[in-house]
């Protein structure tokens, strides 16, 4: 032990001590990225197709942020949250349709089912651990695929629902972009907020525990099945409310749009992992890189030979499983170490 | 007389046709340090998880305090006062050292802020306060498994298992646990111990428990014990005459 970094060392870590991050700590930070991304809506007025592109990159950050309070935090990596999504779009479909109610009332009973179904099918599913785990999510997915299509009268088959055009705010239908854009934007602070309470709370400290060893979160008094439960109940609530705002959007959902795999359940897991599974952001980052790209390249390559821009996607991912360990935000991380070491 | 404070009443697990632990009963009385040695393979590892929960008894019944405790799964037995480390050392290796300890912290306190106070205090006791912010996978051996004690600690236990928590460490590491524990066993702690390092044995515990292929083979003090025919048989074999 006669380092002479010692004593630099033990300065650092004094310098530390009985500091650890709060989410009060988080939240300037959360609100000046929020305000940045305000910022990125006004940048575009008038500009309807990049609008779109932004709408659907909040959304899909905000949903890939959900999955990362069971996916990131957990360590449940699951490739079946397309069904919490379908399960917000139907109930409020079916809510609008039936009662005439305001899809912005539509969202409390929307993510109630959404949490309650995950936690029933979670229950059998979580005894599976790692890969087995994934298998059997993506399996959920094709059960529920069978069963959107088989029960007509709640789902409307394979015809999917349609909600009529009917502007204005309690009915959550905008003639604008930029409406909706704010809109998701929403969504994304809400969820990253919920992502933030949670990460510096005791329930956060306890999912992260169980991903990094069960047997030792156990021993440490940790109810692991309710730990899971409880994490993944509220991811999905997040991604029923995803899946509200996104038939608001488009305002017509069918069973292949919701449960195509890598339309929603792939694509969320996707998009945080290649942003930096288990932080903060890292959703956000992979959401605004991945989404315009997508839209890009099925614009420019997908017409002319179909299914090349999933090709590419395939591509990225494989790099980032390669190259980026840990993420995009892994990478800056890591480069911010090492260029401290070198300062200090 | 009140309850011991644990009490096997003629334990086993098998697996398959192996008994692990073979109809074993003991009791330990609060305040005590008891020392589980014996050979590799004697079941010592498996013993202790039975107590904590990690596996459950093929037959015979646990009592703590008096309670039977053999159903519980291991949260509820830390929620009861079980607080334990492991023979391969187990830390969330993506976590920091200071979070790592606060998990333990978490048992009984919920605010952020307070477990992280009860968890560096653990730190300091184990040495490990000035790696706090490092991630626990960089510690080395020796400090991945004080890193275990504190977390065990934070979890205010009344009784802490410790699974060879010396070995890897050096022989100034060795004293600071053992100071630590003695310390901690004056407040009221009571600890179950598995040791090779007879020394170690002999310097802090009263009563020692000899494990040879899954059966208690003696119990009593550490020179009872040692030179107990039946144990040094069970260690080196059998003198050939």
């Amino acid at each position: 032990m006669s380092n002479p970094d010692l004593s630099l060392d033990q300065l650092h870590a004094a310098s530390r001590r009985g500091r650890v991050p709060t989410l009060v700590n988080e939240l300037p930070r959360l609100l000046g990225i929020l305000v940045l991304l305000v910022g990125l809506v006004l940048l575009f007025i008038g500009d309807s197709f990049s609008l779109n592109v932004l709408a659907t990159a909040f959304l899909f950050a905000g949903l890939a942020t959900a999955w990362n309070i069971i996916g990131g935090l957990g360590g449940q990596f699951s490739l079946g949250h397309s069904v919490f999504f379908a399960i917000g779009a139907y109930m409020t479909a079916n809510l609008i349709l039936g009662y005439k109610l305001s899809p912005w009332l539509a969202l409390l009973p929307s993510m109630t089912l959404g949490a309650v179904v995950a936690a029933l099918v979670s229950w059998p599913v979580f005894r599976l651990r790692g890969p087995f785990f994934a298998i059997a999510t993506m399996a959920l997915t094709e059960v529920a695929l069978a069963l959107a299509m088989y029960f007509e009268s709640v789902t409307g088959g394979a015809q999917g629902l349609s909600v009529p055009f009917k502007a204005g705010l309690t009915n959550m239908i905008f003639r604008d972009r930029m409406s909706y854009a704010f809109l998701m934007l929403g969504f994304l602070a809400v969820a990253l907020l919920i992502f933030a309470a949670i990460r510096h709370s005791r329930l956060g400290y306890a999912l992260q525990a169980v991903r990094d060893n069960e047997e030792t979160a156990e021993a440490a008094g940790i109810d692991v099945l309710r730990t899971k439960l409880v994490g993944m109940a509220i991811s999905a609530a997040l991604m029923a409310a995803g899946g509200c705002l996104y038939l608001m959007y488009v305002r017509v959902v069918d069973p292949p749009s919701l449960f195509s795999l890598f339309d929603v359940g792939v694509k969320v897991a996707l998009i945080a992992l290649i942003g930096g599974i288990g932080t903060t952001y890292g959703p956000l980052l992979g959401a605004l890189l991945i989404v315009p790209l997508e839209n890009y390249l099925r614009a420019e390559l997908g017409g002319a030979i179909p299914g090349s821009n999933l090709l590419a996607l395939g591509f990225i991912l494989m790099l980032t499983a390669l190259y980026l360990r840990r993420g995009i935000v892994g990478a800056i991380l890591k480069l911010r170490d090492r260029s401290w070491r070198i300062l200090r | 007389m009140t309850a011991p404070l644990l009490d096997l009443r003629s334990v086993s697990r098998h697996f398959g046709g192996l008994r692990a632990v073979d109809d074993v009963s003991f009791t330990v009385s609060d305040g005590e340090i008891i020392s589980i040695i014996g050979p590799n393979g004697a079941g010592k590892t498996t013993l202790f998880n039975l107590l904590t929960g990690q596996l459950a008894p093929t037959s015979g019944s646990i009592l703590y305090l008096g309670k039977d405790i053999g159903s519980l799964k291991p949260h509820h037995r830390a929620r009861l006062g079980f607080g334990r480390t492991f023979q391969i050392s187990q830390t969330m290796m993506s976590m920091t050292v200071l979070e790592n300890a606060m998990v333990g912290a978490f048992l009984h306190i919920s605010a952020v802020r307070e477990a992280a106070e009860k968890a560096e205090s653990k730190l300091e006791l184990v040495g490990l306060a000035e790696h706090a912010g490092r991630r626990s996978g960089e510690l080395t051996l020796g400090g991945r498994r004080r890193l275990e004690v504190a977390r065990a600690l934070a979890m205010e236990p009344r009784l802490v298992l410790l699974d060879e928590v010396m070995a890897g460490l050096n022989q100034t590491e060795v004293n600071d646990v053992l100071t630590l524990v003695e310390k901690l066993n004056a407040a009221g702690t009571t600890f179950l111990v598995i040791e090779h390092n007879l020394k170690v044995v002999r310097a802090f515990s009263k009563r020692v428990l000899v494990l040879n292929r899954g059966q208690l083979l003696a119990q009593g003090s550490a020179d009872q014990v040692l030179s107990d025919a039946t144990v040094i048989e069970a260690y080196i074999g059998k003198q050939q005459l």
